[in-house]
């Protein structure tokens, strides 16, 4: 038997080398003969480049090479590819997709966006080395907001691309969600701003590349989440072999989707490692990150509700302007589109259903997926609507949902935005959290804010999700002499805890400790195949793909286990780590050491025999669902926003590791608090100059900032979508809190009238809107955009 | 180039410096402790905490001049034979770290906050790490594990 199952709250085995110091992340990485590259950034948010001259660089001391747009030219590299799941227009025509080159070719169209790369001997020669590399722009209009991009005479990014339209995408039944919405007693009708934000892992960007000009591969150590799809991107653009690439991500500081997309950096490293025959070496300072890591959210949407006179919901109608940055990115077009479509009505049943989105191009940094890509914002338009018809329309806000939450008869259930939902008990987890507050003793809590001149607000906030990402993984599992056992999985933790996680379940499905488990991950050397971090795969792709492996593996072993027990393989049977025959048995260990040694094993059999990989498919992504609710005070003189209390009940379906899951949970939910209240991507309207261009500047929150939360989870309803039961648990808490937590601050306002304000709901908004007494326009994003 | 002798975790340690290296870049890239980590170039994220003369700082923040003659301790420096100390076996009893890299700065003010205050309440706790940011935990397990540490460190 194992010392570890299913379900333990399993201590991680990384944590050892973190708490020491011994972690070793890209920037801990140095190689012999290494140089240091620096990226020449553009100053300009819109401009085109009459000419770049190296000459002064490059007479520099310690410099070794000026990257541009001519080598790139020269050697006929490929732009980047955009690998966007939705790539067709509602009219059935494609996308359109603008070259996306590693350097700017002839225009620069964001501030920040690389236009050459220096490399020097040393980090502040290659610094002072960019800064003597004279590039001569000429400057062109910007725009930075989508809306006003799509707009007649906006500054225009592409030639051949009008509007700045990149795609326009529908889902649903417009003529039966403009019938129901026809025929309704009530229609609710507001304007949300889905506020633009960055994912800012505490590690930046970085990465080291080598090229070995004998065999012609190259190696490279990247804080990337997902090595085998940056690959094959880099491979491509390089024009060379995918196996020609050794890519590795060592430790990762956190990654949220930012370190998900095929970016510039390491693509222009590896041509320099090549061309100067050692390794390069770049970091990307934390102002760079901000010009240059992928954007999050940015979305401005109309968003409708149809109902009955009695609060039934008929129809859901959102038309969404998404601000996708200058380029189509990885998967930049997918999220406003295909991405935030999906889970449209949350747990709600909606009759019917229509979605809208458009994803723009405007002359900022490129969106790409932040953690929930498109569910959190689906969520808040949803959750947003509802709450705004129940202030207007004078519903109860608990009742309401309470009214419309889809019950578990109904399940499963195609919604009208085509996702499969097959199980779950929405009701359930509703009271549940509803109890959850109540335990903390909701109306002392007011009593004791009031008291205190402070308004108090509570809001519940529902959720749907679903899990996404690359839909295969691979587990390749070697079992060796001294008795360790190699586990390498192509998924990718970038602080999740696959090492202590994936090794609990392989152990737990095997019946063997799992102390002997040496887990390997995120390196096309040990995994022929992967899907890398996002859209809450890890358990749901890479756990089963291990378990899978792990049951194939225990086949394997029964002829060996039958030679000990004299016994014929079709006798055997295998549970708790012990192989049985009739009245006698045979522990995996045992059957693990047989294997290994050739006396022991059955004729036709080698030592080794049990190493096995094996992929696992998913099918159908799953749906992770639940329900936070919050609880604030505000203070109406000073704006500020106080939590008094929140409350998470989740069915994540099984959970392999609980104490994992509260950190997915609490990791998530302060990143959502900090949407909701802090954080903004700012760039001035007039120049396209990034305002919110350091931690100076972009709000995260601070260990004062975020509450406690208390978590608990609803295991009764598993998912049959997979072996595991799992639905995925890494995002689901940044979905549930934003809308919680902006509720909770509009129900604790309602006194003033105040019905809507965009995030985030910083204390000069929030004082502003009161002061406001609740004017406000609500079409005043879109007007006649919608 | 300026010469500097400093102690580190212990060591005595005398190295010539150019004059604009920062503490955390000396640590770094001449001393080769890399559990010191940079997440920021406005002195705002605190993942490069060290103790300087028993102080926690932001190593980001000074000169590797400014330390002549100074004792330093980096997190390598706190389980020198690998034994975690109370304060990091609290870190890891509470799941008070995900991707690992805030933690060093993390346990290094922690430890410092504990010298200061040793049995502080959650709101000192809370209000104590506001110089030192994480993305991971959203800090409910960081504020338990340094409650707790606090705990074992003063039986």
């Amino acid at each position: 038997m194992s010392n570890v199952k299913i379900g333990d709250s399993l201590k991680r085995f990384e944590d050892q080398r973190f708490l020491t110091g011994r972690g070793r992340y890209v920037d801990d990485i140095n190689l012999d003969g290494q140089t240091r590259a620096v990226v020449v950034r553009s100053p300009y948010a819109h401009a085109t480049i009459r000419s770049i001259d190296t000459a002064a660089a490059l007479a520099m001391e310690g410099v070794l090479l000026v990257v541009t747009r001519d080598d790139w030219q020269r050697e006929g590299f490929k732009p980047m590819p955009t690998k966007s799941a939705v790539k067709t227009n509602a009219d059935g025509t494609p996308l359109k997709e603008p070259p996306r080159h590693a350097l700017a070719i002839d225009r620069v169209r964001y501030v920040g966006e690389p236009v050459a790369l220096v490399v020097a001997e040393t980090l502040s020669q290659a610094q002072a080395a960019a800064e003597a590399v004279e590039v001569d722009y000429d400057e062109l209009p910007a725009v930075v907001d989508p809306v006003q991009a799509l707009a007649p005479g906006a500054p225009q990014l592409w030639d051949g691309i009008p509007n700045n339209l990149c795609i326009d995408f529908e889902l649903g039944d417009k003529a039966g969600t403009d019938k129901a919405f026809a025929e309704a007693d009530h229609v609710v009708s507001l304007d949300i701003l889905n506020n633009r934000v960055t994912a800012v892992p505490i590690e930046t960007r970085g990465c080291v590349a080598a090229h070995d000009a004998g065999s012609d591969r190259y190696t490279l150590w990247n804080a990337s989440q997902n090595v085998h799809a940056n690959r094959d991107t880099f491979a491509e653009v390089l024009n060379i072999a995918k196996e020609q690439l050794d890519h590795i991500a060592p430790d990762v500081g956190g990654g949220f989707g930012a370190k998900n997309s095929g970016y510039p950096e390491p693509v222009l490293c590896l041509y320099a490692a090549r061309r100067l025959g050692r390794p390069v070496k770049w970091i990307n300072s934390r102002s760079e990150s901000f010009l240059s890591d992928t954007h999050g959210r940015g979305q401005t949407s109309r968003v409708e509700l149809a109902l009955t006179r009695d609060g039934r919901f008929l129809a859901l109608r959102t038309s969404t302007v998404g601000g996708i940055g200058a380029y189509a990115w990885t998967v930049g077009p997918f999220t406003p589109t295909g991405g935030s479509a999906r889970t449209q009505g949350g747990p709600y049943h909606f009759p019917a259903m229509h979605y809208r989105g458009r994803a723009v191009f405007i002359n900022t940094a490129p969106m790409d997926p932040y953690r929930g890509a498109g569910r959190p914002e689906a969520t808040f338009q949803t959750e947003r609507i509802v709450e705004y018809a129940a202030r207007t329309l004078g519903f109860d806000p608990v009742e309401l949902r309470r009214k419309n939450l889809m019950p578990p008869e109904m399940l499963p259930h195609k919604t009208p935005m085509g996702l499969d939902v097959d199980s779950g008990d929405f009701p359930l987890l509703f009271e549940e959290t509803l109890k959850m507050a109540d335990k903390a003793d909701l109306a002392a809590l007011r009593a004791k804010a009031e008291g205190a001149g402070r308004k108090f607000g509570f809001a519940i906030a529902p959720y749907l999700e679903c899990t996404g990402g690359g839909p295969k993984e691979h587990a390749g599992v070697v079992f060796n002499k001294d008795g360790s056992i190699e586990l390498a999985v192509g998924t990718s933790s970038t602080g999740m805890g696959h090492e202590t996680a994936l090794a609990q379940i392989l152990a737990a499905n095997l019946g063997v400790d799992v102390d002997r488990i040496k887990f390997r991950q995120a390196d096309t050397t040990a995994t022929p195949l992967g899907g890398g971090h996002g859209g809450s795969r890890g358990m749901e792709v890479g756990g089963n793909a291990v378990k899978q492996a792990a049951d194939e593996i225990v086949e394997l072993a029964k002829p060996v286990a039958a030679r000990l027990l004299q016994s014929e393989t079709e006798e055997v049977e295998f549970a708790d780590g012990q192989f049985q025959a009739g009245a006698s048995s045979v522990s995996m260990n045992d059957v693990i050491e047989a294997s290994l040694d050739s006396d022991k094993l059955p004729d036709g059999m080698e030592p080794g025999c049990l190493d096995h990989s094996s992929v696992f498919e998913r099918g159908v992504i799953s749906i992770p669902n639940g329900v936070h609710a919050a609880a604030v005070e505000v203070d109406p003189e000073t704006g500020v926003v106080g939590f008094l209390g929140y409350w998470v009940m989740d069915d994540f379906g099984k959970i392999i590791n609980p104490m994992l899951a509260d950190g997915q949970v609490m990791g998530g939910v302060a990143q959502g608090i900090g949407q909701a209240l802090l954080e903004d991507i700012v760039y001035d309207p007039d120049t396209g100059q990034l305002v919110t261009g350091s931690l100076m500047d972009y709000g995260l929150p601070h260990a004062d900032e975020i509450p406690n939360m208390e978590i608990g989870y609803y295991e009764g309803a598993p998912t049959k979508k997979n072996p595991l039961g799992v639905k995925g648990a890494g995002e689901a808490g940044c979905v549930g809190a934003c809308p919680a937590a902006v509720n909770a601050v509009l129900d604790a306002l309602k006194d003033y009238g105040v019905t809507h304000i965009d995030m985030p709901l910083t204390p000069m908004k929030v004082w502003k809107a009161i002061r406001a007494g609740g004017k406000h326009d609500p079409h005043g994003l879109l007007g006649d955009a919608a | 180039m300026p010469e500097i002798s400093l102690t580190v975790n212990g060591e005595q340690i005398t190295k010539s410096v150019e004059g604009r290296t920062l503490l955390v870049e000396f640590i770094r890239e001449t001393l080769k402790l890399t559990g010191t980590h940079i997440g920021c170039d406005t002195s705002q994220c605190g993942a490069c905490t060290v103790h300087l003369n028993g102080k926690a700082v932001k190593s980001c923040t000074m000169l590797a001049v400014q330390a002549d003659g100074a004792e330093i301790t980096t997190i390598e420096g706190l389980a020198p034979d690998g034994r975690l100390n109370p304060m990091q076996q609290a870190f890891k009893d509470h799941h008070g770290l995900q991707c690992g890299f805030c933690t060093p700065g993390m346990i290094m003010r922690a430890m410092a906050l504990v010298a200061e205050n040793p049995e502080p309440t959650e709101t000192e706790v809370r209000h104590g790490l506001e110089g030192n940011i994480c993305r991971c935990t959203g800090y409910q397990n960081i504020v338990a594990a340094v409650l707790d540490g606090a705990k074992a460190l003063r039986s």
